[in-house]
């Protein structure tokens, strides 16, 4: 009897393993299947390559280069404040401040990735966005620029967190070595420990990377939402995920607008799916070495 | 260029790294401080416990915070078993085969789809396909999708943590692998498990995009009968007061901001607390 | 004289690498056996393969058989061998409760057993042949993980005999243990032989020689000689066994 009733609960732990993959295919099936019915009459070229995204214009057109430059101009934004702060940050915290402050510090860090993208996009809408305007005497604060600086916050808890787990899981005695032989701590945190972690580091960076591309309302809020090609970064932009979440509303359902929004999804899908799997490449070199 | 003195170039670095913490650090502070300063004064009993009047520029959040609760008590409810589950395969019963590997490599691209597209799936499957229409419940399955490479990563971390010896001397009774796992393993994971699982809810407490086209509504009259209704929720509404209704009076929308942050805020603290004190009190 | 256990043929490998050639050995029921050999020499995948706590090691593979009482044990579940063949391990485990339900742990899973009346004498049972009731009655709901050394290895000796095995293997008991508490532990070992078979797996020597009837030398997977101790450690047929037994390696 307990027999059997162990084998019964050992198959149900098991379906729940699978239930992961089954996820994955579900997601993938039903973006690509909207999708697909969408490209039998849209070519692929011109819905990649198309300049103009006017979904309900007569006739309509479905280009989303604009909402790629968009999503990749703020996203390179977001990744050039985040980077080098969420780094440097981590190895402040791993390398120099003592043990008990970096406990209150990581924790801090982990508060900061809960803060949900709703308030951090309202509190720049209010603080950043009329700044912004009147620094760089701009017709509008709602900008790329913008938008990166307020992702930039979103994507610094994912790189801190994971650089600092990289930096500290490098061996103790590679730091030793180096200290005996005169090198100060700077130059061993530099030469030695900073390239130790890399692989780690840069999957940071590329999971930082794909919660930037990914993020949706914050970007919603800030970046002014025009779907033109922007000539520089004090310019409004619309990235991807922001198109699908503004318009989904608006359409009808299984429309061409409707699906063209889940062959954007498909995209984005596609580009996060090759990013975690490299920065997953990544992280486990690191656990090898 | 200067060679810089290896104990100068060392001190400069160091001022370096703080800058980039305290840069990192205090802009996040000042936000918060920002909705708390502006929106304590909108905080009372009735903004917490009331209907919203005059077009939402009134009266109180009540519908918001209770259709959020809804959805994230259904999402953790769905998704903490099927979590915890997963995470004992993974833990406890997984070889180090070519299967293994795809259900590690699916986990974390659930971990890495962008929410909107956790929308976008919710709206086709569970609003479209299952017809379970614009609801608590498509929203909430939606949300424990997302939610469930999160549960299943903390959890496996959870289990990782008990020593091996332990499900040795249980085993090496004659005890049954799923008893050892059942009366050794679980009961000495669960307190990483539960903390895991209270960062997971306040995480999809503040998520927008899953539940945009799949649970919520602009303004719901009632609060909700049944899982089968729609229902308005605390991130959405903060969206759309904030961006959608003109003349908003600025301190309900900074009392709604705060409303949420502390909710969220609140559940992360606990986890953490939860956390530091149980490591603290494991005994191996 | 009784065999308990028939070894026949055992071959183990780890990676198809082999660690135990070809053993044939027999286990005498009611006595002591002490398998010594320097580190490598496969004792403890021989004694973790007569409970088959090996099982779990993916890496693990075997030729030959084992019979406990003419049953070849890889022919019955594993799980039914386990509660005849009970093992403890070097270092002591306490699992992480009570010392009253770290002795209940296994009876109330394997038997079901619920009654609080049978649960607490199966207590003072195990624990009184453990010797340890004297120093724990007074505090049965404290933490295992409180103890000593020497009364937590006690305890899981009392965990074993909660479930009435018919052998039970001791992997260096000891090794981890100061004199006084190893003293006992022996002590007790001499005293459960009455009803049990032990198979010891030690590498103290003079353990060896303390408490078994029978002991059997191992070098690098091979058997090189057994025989009753006495004769064994006064006239080894073999060089290597005089060789350990007089500390020259090892």
């Amino acid at each position: 009897m307990q027999k059997v009733l162990d084998l019964i609960i050992e198959k149900i732990i098991f379906i729940c393993a699978i239930a992961s993959i089954i996820f994955v295919i579900l997601i993938f099936s039903f973006l690509f299947k909207e999708g697909l019915s969408f490209f039998k009459n849209y070519e692929v070229s011109k819905f990649i390559g198309g300049h103009f995204w006017y979904p309900s214009s007569d006739p309509a057109s479905f280009g989303i280069l604009s909402l790629i430059v968009g999503s990749v101009l703020v996203t390179l934004g977001a990744c050039a404040i985040a980077v080098p702060i969420g780094i440097m940050t981590a190895l402040f915290i791993s390398e120099i401040v003592p043990k008990g402050a970096r406990d209150v510090l990581k924790s801090l860090v982990e508060l900061m990735a809960a803060i949900p993208s709703v308030v951090i996009g309202f509190v720049g809408m209010i603080t950043l966005v009329p700044l912004v305007k009147s620094i760089f005497s701009l017709p509008t604060g709602l900008t790329a620029f913008s938008g990166s600086i307020m992702l930039a916050f979103m994507a610094i808890p994912t790189i801190v967190t994971i650089s600092e787990d990289a930096i500290r899981s490098v061996p103790r005695h590679y730091k030793q070595g180096a200290l005996a032989l005169g090198a100060t701590k700077w130059q061993t945190l530099r030469r030695i420990v900073l390239k130790a972690a890399m692989p780690g580091i840069i999957a940071a960076v590329m999971l930082g990377i794909s919660r930037v591309i990914g993020e949706t309302m914050a970007v919603m809020m800030i970046t002014g939402n025009a779907a033109h090609i922007p000539h520089s970064i004090f310019e409004p932009v619309r990235t991807m995920t922001a198109t699908i979440a503004a318009e989904m509303g608006e359409t009808v359902r299984s429309g061409m607008h409707y699906k063209s929004l889940f062959a954007i999804g498909l995209v984005l899908f596609l580009i996060t799916f090759l990013i975690n799997f490299i920065a997953d490449l990544f992280l486990g070199k690191n656990k090898n070495t | 260029m200067i060679k810089l003195n290896p104990k100068l170039s060392q001190k400069f670095s160091y001022t370096l790294l703080c800058l980039a913490a305290i840069f990192a650090i205090v802009p996040v502070l000042l936000m918060v401080f920002i909705i708390i300063k502006n929106g304590a004064s909108a905080i009372s009993w009735e903004f917490l416990s009331s209907m919203p009047k005059d077009g939402m520029r009134g009266g109180g959040i009540l519908p918001a915070i209770i259709g959020t609760l809804s959805i994230v008590s259904c999402a953790i409810i769905v998704t903490l078993p099927i979590g915890v589950c997963a995470a004992i395969y993974l833990n406890e019963y997984a070889k180090d085969n070519i299967f293994t590997r795809i259900i590690k490599l699916a986990i974390v691209n659930l971990a890495g789809v962008p929410s909107v597209v956790y929308g976008l799936f919710g709206l086709g499957i569970f609003v479209m396909f299952l017809k379970l229409g614009v609801s608590i419940i498509a929203g909430a399955l939606t949300l424990s999708i997302m939610e469930l490479p999160v549960i299943i990563t903390t959890a496996k971390s959870a289990l990782n943590s008990v020593p091996y010896y332990f499900r040795e001397a249980s085993l090496s009774l004659g005890v049954s692998r799923w008893q050892t796992i059942r009366y050794v393993v679980l009961p000495n994971a669960i307190p990483g498990i539960l903390t895991g699982a209270i960062l997971s809810i306040a995480r999809i407490s503040g998520e927008t995009a899953p539940i945009l086209f799949t649970a919520v509504a602009f303004y719901v009259p009632h609060l909700p009968h049944s899982i089968f209704d729609q229902v308005m929720a605390l991130p959405y509404h903060l969206y759309i007061i904030s961006t959608q209704i003109p003349n908003m009076p600025k301190d309900v929308i900074y009392g709604t901001a705060l409303v949420l942050l502390m909710m969220v805020l609140t559940m992360s603290c606990v986890a953490i607390f939860a956390r530091i004190y149980f490591r603290k009190r494991r005994k191996w | 004289m009784v065999d308990k256990i028939k070894i026949e043929n055992l071959s183990c490998y780890y990676n198809k690498k082999s660690v135990l050639e070809s053993l044939n050995l027999n286990i005498v029921k009611n006595e002591i056996l002490s398998v010594i050999g320097p580190a490598n020499s496969g004792k403890t995948t021989f004694l973790r393969t007569l409970n088959r706590m090996n099982d779990f090691d993916v890496t693990y593979s075997r030729k030959g058989n084992v019979y406990l009482d003419g049953d070849n044990i890889f022919d019955i579940d594993a799980e039914s061998l386990r509660r005849r063949v009970g093992m403890l391990f070097a270092m002591p485990i306490p699992l992480p409760m009570s010392i009253y339900d770290n002795i209940t742990y296994a009876p109330k899973r394997l038997d079901l057993i619920t009654k609080k009346s049978e649960l607490d004498s199966i207590v003072e049972r195990s624990l009184k042949d453990a010797s340890l009731w004297d120093e724990v009655k007074d505090r049965l709901d404290s933490s295992a993980m409180n103890m000593s050394g020497g009364q937590q290895q006690r305890l899981c000796i009392a965990r074993v005999l909660a479930i009435n095995p018919e052998v039970i293997l001791f992997d260096e008991p000891c090794s981890g243990l100061d004199p006084i508490s190893t003293a006992k532990v022996e002590e007790l070992m001499i005293d459960l032989k009455e009803k049990y078979t032990i198979v010891l797996v030690t590498n103290n020597v003079k353990q060896a020689s303390r408490v078994s009837y029978t002991t059997a030398f191992f070098l690098m997977g091979k058997l090189i000689e057994i025989d009753q101790t006495g004769k064994l450690f006064i006239s080894p047929k073999e060089k290597e066994t005089e060789d350990y037994i007089t500390g020259r390696f090892g």
